[in-house]
């Protein structure tokens, strides 16, 4: 696929998203600055902030200029305003960021990582014991939702073990720097991660798997164990590289799935996260907060999308020359 | 097999990470930890905080008011006596000497002044200043306030609701609500705030050791942010000093030795009806409605017992302003078939028919109204009148609400001590309120009972609403909800008289944090 | 060249072991009444009971049998599962035939759209738009499946892409056989297997958003279904029922998910590779 056909696609997604985004509010019945602001913003707003956010946002206008004064606003990173929070929309998401790219980062590359070599292991024994074991146990796995799986882990950990912390980031208020800190971190992180990874981990490990069976036939291996090289450089430098490219490709729709697991994921453990954020604009309808989360989120799923769409002809030399 | 070694050695790795005894974990002598599900509640200065109870308690324990409360009743605060002079409506409040801001400045009456001037062109979200046609400073310590007309509610409402902010700091201030630095939370209150965070729902507090009325009693209080669930666990591991809890376990905190405080009933929640449109204008028909719902087998059924049953006159049972003498409406289905069958309803087949038509009406509440929903529904459905129940979106049933588009709502609010409230919400306008005005005689007693300054005679002119609003059904009240709060016994922590403020049923008061 | 894929999911262990869990799910969901004495809306003051002889996973917090609910929650995760799965079968069949047929700026602008809908995350889109519009079961499944088609129709396209190019075809045009005839008799029947397979991932995926939604407290609250039973028991962690109210409504929504991807697996491993590469499960 060529660079301008993936442009092409992410720019529609794009504006579908920003379609979406705009006229769900507008097609609310009723006063299109409560459908937009939500409740408390009527509550907090003067007449005039009204009168001049109508006119910014060309409220009593025809559509088509509407969306004009939106596509203007989100240009300059205007995301809107928060009545709930008292805040810009978004400030309130950049303040919860960093713990979800943490435990959305550390879960993408720990189950990524681990099915990968799951999926070799089991690939390369195919029809023996184990392969089957884990190919029954990870599609067991996978079945269980994450907030499931979330649920237990800090139910058996948490309430009945008491091992486990019951909410937060951090150990609020305890006043620990350096190395104290990073493991009060990671005590914080380890249940939300651990349920993310568990969640997700079948889909690196089929992938992987299958695509290990189908190399293992291709004549290159036949040559490779015909020179007579140790298993392991074969599984992973000969068989195992070529199976991690369908897993790069993947790599972004995992990111957009491992994201949604971690609104789930966030509520259960009361986690700061963009995902807690997007709960509690749920519960109060904070719609701008709420098209805020989604566009954000929907614009780094397709950016993700994109970047690993652009490297993996570089990767994948057989691709580059088929278009 | 040697290759999953790195894989088992990161499961292993991970799960011993959690083994690392918590630090920091348990509470610390000289640190008050409360936990709350919600955890943010805006930045704590009065134009920052948000608009619920909460936010209210967040801004207390720096700003403070002219006279406040106790678990009985007013006590003096920045004011230390005061006097009413009925001719002019005006009080005289003689002021605290030895009072200063978190800064050093003195405290003095112009800063009172100050606040009720600033605060008519910057209205305190909570405080209807409006009732304040004049504040005068007499001396330095010595400030009146002369009201527009007389005012029953005026020290709940106002006085005892109203912080006072600083002269010297917000002179200057043209946007009160986007003042957030450390200057806007200098108050004159036992603790000063050291630190909010808006991601993680917390707030850290430092005792003022230079508080005029006492001593802080802790050196920090610490507000945390929890799933409700986890307080018992939390109470009962030491990590947390205080906490609401849930019903169901407030026995068991309390068996574990902790003490459990129970709230006096202060909210409610209420079936709305439309009493503009047929059938339900018809007072019988409404009278009908409340005989055939049995309010004690709610409370068993749908709060398993941790509430009580409304009394049709709105105030409590517990209240000071209760009347025993209101209709109760004891569950009786025979009398309010008797009612239908006057309105020339028959009974067919279990369903109530006139003319033909069998009577059907709608419910609508919000989501969390869903189980109560339900059992009123089919209570209803089961007497003969069949129920529509239907959940939405809250904003929307206070616009249908609002509109008079609908038959039947659930709906619940607080407040239920001064008897303003009633006044507010039979006659006042809003979604919330009943919006009943064919009841003259009721009519005038609400808007009479504000003004009257006479305890004895608006007591009377109470008891007297009561029986009518109860007479005239234009709203039934369902139950009021109880709700627990655990904590371990080191601070005396109580339920405001009359909630704090005006009317937040929060034990959360800033005069349990001083000696 | 015709493999039976129903034979062969009968013969793989893992289509043995789906089927059998599908069927243990539908047939409870089906006899339900005859499973239980209870209503499952019937409230009742005989609140959070541990299992008993009367209650066989005790009562919920406003007294209903948690049995019961477990049963009839069965019905709604298997009702919107299947109408979305079935709708959602129907647009990809649809969107994903015409564009191989017709070709040009149609199936140019229909690709666009499928792919980019395919990577922005389903959940979030359907939150944003629940958010706006609480939904009712069949809003719902509208919904759903109007955001589920799109993998489908790309796999179906390509498919049909390489059917049309096959001789049979080419003799039918020839003989003067209209698009939509072909696309009725001739194309949609050899597709077969790889609809069976497009319809369980939407089942699966149907059923695994749903009780996400339930869960999140989006949807109807009144349809009895396992979101909604662990969201309510969530609430109540801190007493000791989740093990009867909590586990036996995640185990339940699980098992569920399992029959359906070990019957999606069966089936794919007996359809080829070509096919694995494109799912989007």
């Amino acid at each position: 696929m060529t660079g301008k056909y993936h442009l092409i696609t992410y720019a529609v997604a794009f504006i579908i998203i920003l379609a979406l985004n705009f006229l769900l509010p507008r097609m609310m019945p009723g006063d299109p600055l409560t459908a937009i602001y939500g409740d408390e913003a009527l509550i907090a707003m003067t007449p005039e902030l009204q009168e001049h956010l109508v006119e910014r946002f060309a409220l009593d206008e025809p559509l088509w200029q509407q969306f004009g004064a939106y596509l203007g606003a989100l240009v300059s990173f205007d995301l809107g305003y928060s009545y709930y929070y008292n805040a810009s929309v978004f400030s309130v998401i950049i303040g919860s960021l960093p713990w979800t790219l943490l435990v959305v980062g550390t879960s993408l590359v720990l189950s990524t990582l681990l099915g990968i070599i799951l999926g070799i292991e089991s690939g390369w024994r195919r029809g023996s014991k184990t392969d089957r074991a884990l190919l029954t146990g990870l599609m067991g796995l996978n079945g269980f939702p994450d907030f499931f799986l979330g649920l237990v882990l800090l139910i058996v950990f948490g309430v009945v073990l008491g091992v486990a912390p019951l909410s937060g980031a951090v150990t609020p208020y305890a006043g620990l720097t350096g190395f104290a800190l990073f493991l009060d971190v990671l005590r914080h992180m380890a249940l939300p991660v651990a349920a993310l990874t568990l969640a997700h981990l079948a889909g690196s490990y089929l992938l992987t798997r299958n695509t290990m069976i189908t190399v293992l036939k291709a004549p290159f291996m036949l040559t490779a164990r015909a020179k007579g090289l140790k298993p392991g450089s074969i599984k992973y430098r000969h068989a195992g590289r070529n199976s991690m490219l369908p897993v790069l490709t993947m790599t972004g729709i995992w990111l957009g799935r491992l994201v949604t697991g971690a609104l789930f994921v966030e509520l259960v453990f009361a986690y700061p996260g963009v995902g807690q954020l997007t709960y509690q604009a749920l519960l109060s309808r904070d719609y701008p907060v709420i098209q805020g989360v989604f566009l954000m989120v929907a614009v780094s799923v397709l950016a993700v999308n994109f970047i690993v769409d652009m490297i993996y002809p570089h990767l994948d030399p057989r691709v580059r020359h088929a278009y | 097999m040697k290759k999953l070694l790195p894989a088992i050695a990161l499961i292993v790795l991970a799960v011993s990470l959690l083994a690392i005894p918590a630090c920091g974990g348990k509470a610390q002598p000289g640190v008050y930890t409360i936990a709350d599900e919600t955890g943010d509640w805006g930045f704590p200065s009065p134009y920052a905080h948000y608009s619920r109870g909460p936010g209210y308690v967040r801004m207390q324990f720096i700003f403070e008011t002219l006279v406040w409360k106790d678990a009985d009743g007013f006590v003096p605060q920045l004011a230390r006596e005061w006097t009413y002079n009925e001719e002019e409506n005006a009080y005289t409040f003689t002021l605290q000497e030895d009072a200063r801001w978190h800064d050093g400045v003195a405290f003095t009456a112009d800063d009172v002044v100050f606040t009720f001037n600033y605060t008519k062109e910057h209205p305190y979200q909570w405080v209807d200043n409006s009732i304040v046609a004049a504040a005068e400073a007499l001396d330095d310590y010595t400030v009146k306030l002369t009201l527009s007309r007389s005012y029953a509610p005026f020290f709940q409402d106002v006085a005892g609701a109203q912080p006072i902010i600083p002269e010297h700091i917000w002179a200057d201030i043209t946007f009160p609500e986007e003042f957030l630095g450390p200057e806007a939370v200098i108050g004159t209150g036992p603790y000063t705030l050291a630190d909010y965070s808006k991601e993680h729902g917390t707030y850290l507090y430092k005792a003022n050791e230079n508080y005029y009325l006492g001593d802080p009693a802790v050196a920090e209080i610490r507000f945390i942010k929890m799933a409700e669930e986890m307080n018992p666990a939390a109470i009962e591991d030491g990590s947390v000093n205080s906490a609401s809890a849930p019903a169901e376990v407030a026995a068991d905190i309390e068996a574990a030795g902790f003490s459990v405080i129970t709230s006096p009933p202060s909210r409610n929640g209420k079936l709305t009806i439309n009493h503009t449109k047929e059938p339900l204008s018809s007072v019988d028909f409404r009278r009908a409605l409340a005989y055939a719902i049995d309010r004690e087998a709610l409370v068993q059924i749908v709060f398993r017992g941790h509430a009580t049953a409304g009394s049709p006159g709105m105030m409590p049972p517990t209240s000071p302003w209760y009347n025993p003498s209101t209709p109760r409406y004891a569950y009786d289905p025979d009398e309010a078939a008797r009612l239908l069958a006057g309105l020339g309803y028959t009974l067919e087949g279990g369903r109530f028919v006139k003319n033909g038509e069998p009577l059907e009406l709608s419910l609508i509440a919000a989501a969390t109204y869903r189980d109560l929903g339900q059992f009123v529904a089919q209570q209803l459905t089961d007497f003969g009148i069949a129920i529509d129940f239907q959940t939405l979106e809250a904003k929307t049933v206070d616009s249908k609400v609002g509109a008079w588009d609908f038959d039947l709502s659930i709906y619940g609010h607080g407040g239920l001590f001064e008897p303003s409230i009633l006044t507010r919400t039979i006659i006042g306008e809003g979604f919330n309120s009943a919006r009943y005005e064919a009841d003259p005689e009721l009519t005038a007693l609400l808007n009479a009972q504000l003004t009257e300054m006479d305890a004895a005679r608006r007591k009377a002119m109470v008891f007297d609403i009561q029986e009518l609003y109860a007479a005239d059904m234009p709203a039934l009240t369902l139950y009021y909800p109880t709700s627990y709060w655990a904590h371990d016994g080191s601070l005396p922590l109580y339920y405001t008289a009359d909630g704090i403020a005006i009317g937040v049923p929060i034990p959360l008061n800033r005069m349990c944090f001083v000696r | 060249m015709h493999i039976s894929l129903k034979r062969e999911i009968k013969r793989s262990h893992f289509g043995q072991a789906g089927l059998a869990l599908l069927a243990l799910v539908v047939i409870a969901a089906a006899i339900a009444p005859l499973l239980t004495a209870y209503d499952p809306d019937q409230q009742t003051a005989a609140s959070l009971l541990a299992p008993s002889a009367d209650h066989w996973l005790g009562t919920n917090h406003v007294g209903q049998d948690i049995w019961s609910q477990l049963l009839y929650g069965a019905r709604t995760s298997l009702a919107v599962g299947f109408g979305v799965g079935i709708l959602g079968l129907i647009l990809s069949i649809i969107f994903g035939v015409s564009s191989a047929l017709i070709g040009g700026i149609y199936d140019q602008i229909i690709m666009r759209i499928v792919d980019a809908l395919i990577v922005i995350p389903m959940i979030i889109m359907v939150i944003l738009v629940a958010a706006y519009i609480r939904p009712d079961l069949f809003i719902l499944i509208l919904l759903l499946a109007a955001l589920s088609w799109q993998g489908g129709a790309r796999v179906i396209r390509a498919q049909a892409l390489s059917l049309k190019e096959s001789g049979h075809i080419g003799a039918a045009r020839a003989m003067g056989a209209g698009r939509f005839y072909v696309a009725r008799r001739h194309i949609v029947p050899d597709l077969g297997p790889i609809l069976l397979v497009e319809f369980i991932y939407g089942v699966r995926r149907a059923v695994f958003i749903q009780a996400g939604l339930a869960f999140l407290g989006i949807g109807d609250p009144m349809l009895v279904s396992w979101g909604t039973m662990m969201r309510d028991a969530m609430s109540f962690s801190y007493l000791n029922v989740w093990q009867w109210w909590l586990i036996p409504a995640g185990v339940a929504l699980s098992l569920t998910i399992i029959g359906l991807t070990f019957v999606s697996h069966a089936a794919e491993s007996v359809l080829d590779p070509r096919l694995r590469g494109e799912a989007v499960a």
